[in-house]
């Protein structure tokens, strides 16, 4: 198992280290072009939640994201933040089938994560919220 | 995320290139409303440049569609990369926007 981890604070501004993380990521493991597009995506949504409503207070808060390659060529990206207990798995997906009028404005990204990735598991640990996302690297 | 906007006679042209993201949603939102309370009824939006949206882009596609459709006005795209196509497809919204290949068909359309 390959592992490499990535720390943010609880910033917007924070994003664009992703974005160039993710770059160097997709060249170091060989991830195919689709793949970092996607995990750019997902990483947005994710990260995006947490630091717009994870927190309470105004202090700063690290967000650790562990990613891991396994031999079976399975991605994982855990990520872990000590905010507000929060299990996206549990959000309903979006109606698809209403028209342009009828469709809500937003609640797009967890749906977006749950599509993309395979799997979307959640825990709640001593105080952290542990979101845990794999899926095939060839898939 | 840079954008261009054409006022033509019978529509604005309006490309986009780089981000759409949550950093660079609002700028276009805001430049797409200017448009239309401008008194613009056709926008073309050449998406060609586009090589990245999260959901922060999708809802202000949705809310500028929602806002052409309120005044029977046309929000036509064109020249979807792959990529962005796909994510047009898994959030629904290939069926509820008028997507062209190209900006002739957009135009026509």
């Amino acid at each position: 198992m390959e592992i490499k981890t990535l720390v943010v604070d609880n910033q917007m501004s924070e994003l664009s280290k992703v974005v160039d993380f993710l770059d160097e990521l997709g060249e170091d493991w060989g991830l195919p072009a689709g793949l970092v597009f996607s995990l750019n995506l997902v990483m947005e949504e994710a990260l995006t939640n947490i630091i717009l409503y994870g927190f309470e207070d105004n202090n700063r808060h690290t967000i650790d994201i562990n990613f891991g390659k396994s031999a079976a060529e399975e991605l994982s990206i855990t990520i872990i933040d000590d905010g507000l207990p929060y299990d996206p798995t549990l959000k309903a997906d979006p109606d698809l089938s209403l028209s342009v009028e009828e469709r809500p404005i937003g609640g797009l990204g967890i749906f977006l994560i749950k599509k993309i990735m395979d799997k979307v598991e959640y825990q709640r640990n001593n105080s952290n919220n542990f979101l845990i996302l794999t899926k095939n690297i060839n898939s | 995320m840079n954008v261009k906007i054409t006022t033509l006679p019978d529509y604005t042209l309006i490309s986009v290139e780089g981000r759409v993201d949550t950093t660079t949603s609002a700028g276009l939102e805001k430049t797409l409303m200017e448009s239309i309370d401008g008194g613009c009824t056709k926008i073309i939006l050449d998406c060609s440049g586009i090589n990245y949206i999260s959901s922060s882009g999708l809802r202000v596609f949705l809310v500028i569609q929602k806002k052409m459709i309120s005044i029977k006005g046309h929000f036509n795209l064109c020249n979807l990369q792959p990529g962005i196509r796909e994510i047009f497809d898994i959030s629904g919204f290939s069926s509820i926007f008028s997507i062209f290949p190209d900006k002739e068909a957009a135009m026509i359309g």
